[in-house]
This record gives structure tokens, C-alpha cells and sequence, in this order.
């Protein structure tokens, strides 16, 4: 065993390229905390143009298929790039594209290879932008309960009717990723299929929903989440993805991926800022960092996120090392999700009520700390509870039922 | 034994629920959470009406002359909202301050106005080091002509931007303990106030620059003001934890409630066992505040000696909010992050109330002091 990831010559060399290229092109006002919605507008539109450029060097999705416009990079070098955008604070993409990010992975192992010419290419260069639309008012943990949301066959194409709610980001999107009802009178896992759609087809309208934080699925920030609204949307056939009323089937992969399956080699960014503020704070003269009581708290922080990053590290190796997996995708999920929300609590012990302030005099610079006292608990809940989680991890590990539950698949043709 | 509440204590409930269901239901506090004033005029007046603002003030200073446990019976009731506004800060907390430091004189010029609603209390301890204890209060008046002369940051006051009047807590003099409390005009040259953005429920900066107080504004006497504050901040604290009961209780409601009417995979979500345990643990929470909060209360209007059980009290109310909140969440999953649907005002209030007049491991280790181990 080796957790040392160690480099080849070639390795460097590619992170000497990496790095000069990043550095060329990564603007610092690029992570500014935006000052007004049209400047978040603006941030968005500098993301997206580096996007695109990563996109045109095979970096924005780095081991997807060459073929389909993605990088066709292996494990060694997706590693660098990971690690040379961590450093800028950022990840890949550099903006929010859920369903880019399981939507591609879906087509890739369930569409048909018109699809994946079609809808793979403007995705893998950063073109368009694709939320995933699951939930529904009625169908959040219960998804294979979409019901509301249904796609009627109409002639050479479907009409798709019905209401998605806490999906999505700010300043819209060009494709829509979504899971509908294709059969409601038919059986339970049997009625469901995905649909690849354009967003801007008639009868699409959105409306944002005020939450108490914009929780992050994971790496980026997901800003403002929407209600989008379907009232008579016609769509072609070739958008339905993996056959109709196959949805569950297909929805394995998202979820797998959604679930943590793909491991993450990042830093922990809140830890990193964290120990930063706590050193740099000084009360009574004495830095935080240095006062026993906060030195405590900093230890079981440390100790969980260091744990956590150790998982995300093996289900990393597992994915790329192509290994099988069982429980290890929502175990990940689970650990994330349950150290967020306790780290809430004993941040606020350590640091006090100045984690709960944006004030630039009196809060952690640019209110990190009390972004994550919101978040802490509003990430809990994208794809997927914790008791969804836990559920998930028994099935796999092999209790409660007569067969064991395997993880979905999450590579496709290549 | 009799853990049950008096004839008069379950009509003031009765009263003060229905007011709150009438006046503040969940849009009502919803639409409060942006304002700059947690003071909203009309409730402000109609609670002043019902004789809640002087709950705690003995009749000659215009007040109703209730127990705490009185008292306590009523924040329960507005901990429930939770309903914002200078409630606790100038009725109980701020009354209660006058009322152990201040002169005859003092307290009759200042607290019959405290009853009515006409002043507005709160009282500024915290500074930029966030301390409740002596030791962190380092706002020092300057001693000019007979008067003081104020500069410097009180932090995490609350409700200070509705306030018309602070007692501020100074220092000195160089033993831990030689702090003054002074009765500040908030209107007074110099003085501003600022609600501080963010995830907590109007924590305000005081900013003193250059502020002439006249020699009559110490209340009572100079060094006395520490004892005088802990013997307010003792009878006070328990009052806060029935309001963080309060709030425990509704959640714990609203989240019940929601366990029976979500369904998810056919069933209503109450009968998975997973949310079952979150409901658990979330009345376990409910329980060991309310109980911590009513003994201390007990105690203290009883005579007995209750420093231990209200440092108790709000180690385990503090906690309590926190932990039944995260529990809530995890019940509700997305509707409970929804603004709208008003447990966001609560998670808020929670993490606001961890701190304030001391966190857990501050209480914990008075207690441990005051039972003498
Ligand atoms: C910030 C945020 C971002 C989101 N982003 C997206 C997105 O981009 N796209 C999208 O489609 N959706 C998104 N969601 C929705 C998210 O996936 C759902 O909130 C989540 O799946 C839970 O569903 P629910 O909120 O309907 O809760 P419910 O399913 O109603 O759950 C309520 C409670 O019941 C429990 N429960 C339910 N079923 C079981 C069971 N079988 N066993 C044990 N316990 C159970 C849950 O754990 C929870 O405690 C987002 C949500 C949030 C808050």
C-alpha cells in the first residue's frame, strides 16, 4: 500500500503545464464573493468562459471519452488537474453542472451512440450548462415516486408536463436533466424514464425558492435553488435516454455518482480557512489556535476531516483503479453530510457568535465561517438524507434483505 | 410534589398562546427576520397592554409583581414564535439590572417607562473578546468634570438597535471585578448602533465615540456593578431558557406533526425508525431543558439556593436548541430549509442563543465551581 501519490517525470511536466495555463487564465476576481446579482451574473459569465477553454483543452471533464470531446486523460493526469484547480479554490467544472456531471455519465453507460455524438461533445467542452431535475413536491427520497412530472407520447416526439422543485442554480441553464413519469399506471420502477432536454423549449419557466443556505452537492457552491415548471413542454423521441419507462435502471449510475461513488482528492477548503482564521484571530492577545479549549475543538475537526478525505482518496483509487465497490459510495455521503452538520455546533464552540456574522469587521473574512453555519445543514439534504444514506450502506454492506444490494454502474462505453 | 403549573399560570398561557396565534403567526415572524429593529410598534403596544413588559418588576415600579416562574410561563410562550423584539432584553434582563444596581431614585425614573413599553432596554456586556465573565469587560470611561466620557465597541448586544436606553458595563478599576454599570441614552452624541448581518437574530455593535454620560448616569455604585449584574443575570438566565424551551417545543411539534403527514414510499415518513430516532432525540433535548429550566426556577422563587441549577440550565437549554434544530432538519430534509416554512427563524435563533449570556462550556464550568467540587 502506497498513500503517497507519487509522480512520473511526465506527471510533473504535465503540472507544469497545468499550472502555467491556470495561471495564465484564472483571474483572482474569479472567486470573489459576489457584491449583487449582477455581479454574481458577471462571475457566472467568467466561469463560463473558462469553462470553455478548459473544454477546448480536454480539461473540463478530463478522463471523459476523447472521442465524445471529453480529455481522454487517464487517472495520472486527471489527478494532476484536480489537484492544480484545487488550488485556485476551484473544481471541475468551475461552475455548477450537476447534470452535466451525472447526466454525462448516464448517456455515456445507457444511451444510444447517436445520443452520445449528440448530447456528450457540447457538454465535455463547456458549451452548455445542464441541471439534473429529480425531485418533485410529492417524490424526494421516494424517487422512484415521480409521479407528478409525467412525458405523454406525442406523435414523433413527448409532451412533458408537471413541477420540479429545489433544483438548479442562479442565472438559468441551456439543458435540462431530468427524471419523469412515462407510464402512471404502470409499476412501481417500471414507469420512470430521462430525458436530455433543451431549456429553452416553450413552456419551461423557473422560480427561485428562498432557502436558508445555498448548500453546496459537494465541490462548487449551487446557489439559488428553483422551482422550474413544466406546462406543456414537446420534446423530440431522441431526447429520452435508456428507454422508456427503464428510468430506474439509468438512475443507478446518477445515483452512484451523486452518492459519492467518484471520490473526491481535494482539499477540504472550510478546514483549510478555518485553521488560517483561528491563527490569525487573536482574543485577549492569544491567538485562538493557541487557547486549549479551541486547540480541542480544532483536534476532532481536524481528525473528521481528515477521515473524510481519506475516504474520498479510496473511492477515488476504487473508481479509477476500476475496483468494485459496495457501501463505500454512500459512506462517503454519509460522513460528509453528517460531519458538516455536527462541525456546525463545534465551530460555533470554538470560534463564538463571530461565525455567525458576514460583518467584514467583526466576521471571518468574507462570512466563510458563517456560510458554513448555514450550509452545515442545508447540505445535508441533496441527493439524498442521511437516513437515505445509512439505508443505502446496509443494503450493500448485506443486512436487512435476502440479496445484496450492488453499487451502480458507473462506467460506460468507451 | 406537585410538577404541575398554578390556576393563574395555565391562564396566562392560555392568553398568551392565543395572542401569539392571533399576532404572530409564521409569516408574521418570517417577515420580521430582515428588519434592522427586532421592535415591531403594534406588538410592542399590545404586550405592553397585557402587562408583559414589567413581568418582572415589583408593582411599585409599575410592574405586575410575578414570580420568575410566572414570567417564564409567558417567554415559553413567545420562545415558540420564536418572536423577536426587545422582549427579554428591556422586560426581564434589562429590568432586572436596574432593579439589582440602581438607586430608589434610579429605579423609579427608569423602570415605570420599562413597564409601558415608553423605554427600551438591553444591556451591553459583550465586547470584540466575547467574554461573559468580569475579566473581558475592558470599555474604561475617561473621568472628565465630574462626568464620563465613553470610546470604545460593545459586540453581540442584543437588540441595541431598538433600544432607547443601555446600561453599559465598564470598567473601572484594576480588581477582576471593579466594573460600573452606566444608563446611557442611546440617542446620546456618539453613540451608534448596528445590527449585525448574518445567521443571528439581532446581535448589534454599540460603537462609543467620544459619548459625554453626566456623573448621575451610575447606576448605583462604582465596583458594585458586577454583583449587581450577576445577581440580574441569575434570575434572568432561567427566563431565557423557558424561552429556548419554548422554542424546543414548537419545533418538536411542527416536527411531529410533519412526520404524519409526509408521505414518502407510501407510508407517512414516521414510520421509518431512522426519523422515529431523530424525533427521539429531539424530545430528549426538549425534556432536559424544560426540567433543568423549571427546577432552577423553582429554586430561585422558592429562595433556595440555584446558581448551580441555572448555570445547568443553560448549558443544557443552549445545547438543547442547537441539537433539537439539527434533528428538525434532518426530519424535514428540504421543506425545513425552506424560509417560508419558518424552522430556519428557530435554527437561527438557536445558534444566536448558544452564546448569548454564555455557552455551554462557560455554564459548565461555573457549575462545577458553584457546587464546589
Ligand atoms: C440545497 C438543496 C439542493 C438540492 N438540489 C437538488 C437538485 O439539484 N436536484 C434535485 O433533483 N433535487 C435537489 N434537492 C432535493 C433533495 O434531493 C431532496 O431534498 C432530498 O432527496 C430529500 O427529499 P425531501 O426533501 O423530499 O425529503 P423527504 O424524502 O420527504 O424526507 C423526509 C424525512 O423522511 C426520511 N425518509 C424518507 N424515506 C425514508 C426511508 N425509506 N427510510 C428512512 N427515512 C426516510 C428522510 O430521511 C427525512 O428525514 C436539493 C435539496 C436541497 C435542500
Amino acid at each position: 500500500m502506497d498513500f503517497e501519490v507519487t509522480y512520473t517525470e511526465e506527471q510533473q511536466r504535465f503540472r507544469r503545464e497545468v499550472r502555467a495555463w491556470l495561471e495564465a487564465n484564472v483571474a483572482p476576481s474569479m472567486l470573489r464573493t459576489p457584491t449583487s446579482a449582477e455581479d454574481n451574473y458577471r462571475r457566472y459569465l467568467e466561469l463560463r468562459d473558462l469553462g470553455r477553454k478548459l473544454g477546448a483543452k480536454g480539461w473540463l471533464y478530463p478522463t471523459a471519452p476523447a472521442k465524445y470531446g471529453g480529455g481522454g486523460l487517464d487517472v495520472d493526469h486527471a489527478i494532476i488537474l484536480e489537484e492544480e484547480v484545487d488550488r485556485f479554490d476551484l473544481s471541475l467544472p468551475p461552475y455548477y453542472d450537476s447534470g452535466g456531471r451525472l447526466g454525462s455519465a448516464s448517456i455515456l453507460v445507457w444511451g444510444t451512440e447517436e445520443q452520445r455524438q449528440a448530447f456528450l461533445p457540447p457538454i465535455y467542452r463547456g458549451e452548455v450548462r445542464t441541471w439534473q431535475l429529480l425531485t418533485e413536491p410529492g417524490a424526494g427520497s421516494d424517487l422512484a415516486g415521480v409521479r407528478m412530472t409525467t412525458a405523454v407520447r406525442d406523435g414523433d416526439g413527448y409532451v412533458i408536463r408537471g413541477q420540479k422543485i429545489f433544483v438548479g442554480s442562479d442565472n438559468g441553464t441551456d439543458r435540462i436533466w431530468m427524471i419523469v413519469n412515462t407510464d402512471p399506471k404502470g409499476k412501481r420502477h417500471e414507469n420512470l424514464s430521462w430525458f436530455m432536454i433543451d431549456a429553452s423549449l416553450p413552456g419551461i419557466t423557473m422560480q427561485p425558492m428562498e432557502l436558508m443556505g445555498t448548500g453546496g452537492e459537494g465541490g462548487t457552491d449551487s446557489g439559488v435553488k428553483q422551482t422550474v415548471f413544466f406546462d406543456d413542454v414537446r420534446v423530440p423521441a431522441f431526447a429520452l435516454v435508456g428507454g422508456e419507462n427503464k428510468g430506474w435502471t439509468v438512475a443507478t449510475t446518477h445515483l452512484e455518482l451523486e452518492h459519492g461513488g467518484g471520490g473526491r482528492i481535494g482539499r477540504n477548503r472550510v478546514w483549510d480557512r478555518l485553521l488560517r482564521y483561528c491563527q490569525e484571530t487573536k482574543r485577549d492577545g492569544v491567538p485562538l489556535s493557541q487557547q486549549q479549549d479551541v486547540r480541542d475543538s480544532l483536534a476532532d475537526i481536524y481528525i473528521k476531516t481528515e477521515v473524510q478525505r481519506l475516504f474520498g482518496l479510496r473511492n477515488f483509487y476504487l473508481t479509477y483503479a476500476r475496483k468494485p465497490k459496495s457501501y463505500e459510495g454512500p459512506q462517503l455521503s454519509y460522513y460528509r453530510k453528517t460531519t458538516g452538520l455536527w462541525m456546525t455546533g463545534a465551530i460555533l464552540e470554538a470560534v463564538g457568535p463571530a461565525a455567525l456574522t458576514t460583518d467584514p469587521a467583526w466576521g471571518a473574512p468574507s462570512g466563510f465561517l458563517e456560510t458554513q453555519q448555514r450550509n452545515g445543514i442545508v447540505s445535508v439534504h441533496p441527493g439524498g438524507t442521511t437516513d437515505i444514506q445509512r439505508v443505502q450502506m446496509a443494503r450493500r454492506i448485506g443486512i436487512g434483505r435476502s440479496t445484496r444490494e450492488k453499487a451502480g454502474t458507473v462506467h460506460g462505453a468507451e | 410534589m406537585d410538577l404541575s403549573l398554578t390556576e393563574s399560570q395555565e391562564m396566562l398561557r392560555t392568553t398568551a398562546r392565543s395572542f401569539m396565534q392571533r399576532e404572530t403567526p409564521v409569516d408574521v415572524v418570517v417577515g420580521l427576520q430582515k428588519a434592522e429593529s427586532s421592535l415591531e410598534r403594534d406588538l410592542w403596544a399590545k404586550a405592553a397592554r397585557l402587562g408583559w413588559l414589567g413581568i418582572v418588576l415589583p408593582a411599585e415600579y409599575g410592574g405586575s409583581g410575578d414570580s420568575l416562574s410566572d414570567a417564564a410561563v409567558l417567554y415559553e410562550e413567545l420562545g415558540r414564535g420564536p418572536l423577536p423584539g426587545p422582549f427579554f432584553s428591556s422586560g426581564v434582563l434589562g429590568a432586572l439590572t436596574v432593579l439589582e444596581a440602581g438607586t430608589d431614585e434610579q429605579r423609579r425614573r427608569i423602570l415605570p417607562g420599562v413597564a409601558t413599553g415608553e423605554t427600551v432596554l438591553t444591556v451591553a456586556i459583550t465586547e470584540p473578546n466575547t467574554s461573559w465573565g468580569p475579566g473581558g469587560i475592558t470599555l474604561a470611561p475617561q473621568g472628565r468634570n465630574g462626568s464620563f466620557v465613553l470610546n470604545g465597541t460593545k459586540l453581540f448586544v442584543s437588540d441595541a438597535t431598538s433600544a432607547t436606553d443601555l446600561i453599559v458595563a465598564v470598567r473601572t478599576g484594576d480588581g477582576p471585578t471593579d466594573v460600573s454599570l452606566l444608563h446611557v441614552d442611546a440617542k446620546a452624541r456618539g453613540v451608534s448602533t448596528r445590527r449585525l448581518p448574518g445567521f443571528l437574530s439581532w446581535q448589534c455593535e454599540v460603537s462609543f465615540d467620544n459619548v459625554q454620560v453626566p456623573a448621575t448616569s451610575l447606576l448605583g455604585e462604582a465596583q458594585r456593578g458586577w454583583a449587581a449584574l450577576s445577581r440580574a443575570l441569575e434570575r434572568a438566565i432561567p427566563i431565557l431558557c423557558a424561552y429556548i424551551v419554548g422554542g424546543c417545543q414548537a419545533v418538536y411539534e411542527k416536527s411531529v406533526l410533519y412526520t404524519q403527514t409526509r408521505v414518502q414510499f407510501g407510508v407517512p415518513i414516521g414510520r421509518f425508525q431512522r426519523v422515529q430516532d431523530h424525533v427521539v432525540r429531539l424530545v430528549n433535548h426538549l425534556d432536559s431543558a424544560r426540567w433543568a429550566t423549571w427546577e432552577a426556577l423553582w429554586k430561585l422563587d422558592t429562595g433556595r439556593p440555584a446558581t448551580a441549577s441555572v448555570h445547568m440550565a443553560k448549558a443544557v437549554a443552549s445545547e438543547a436548541y442547537l441539537d433539537v434544530c439539527n434533528a428538525a432538519h434532518e426530519v424535514h430534509a428540504g421543506m425545513g430549509v425552506l424560509i417560508e416554512y419558518g424552522l430556519p427563524a428557530h435554527t437561527q435563533m438557536s445558534r444566536t442563543l448558544f452564546h448569548y449570556l454564555g455557552d455551554p462550556r462557560w455554564h459548565k464550568r461555573r457549575m462545577a465551581d458553584a457546587l464546589e467540587w
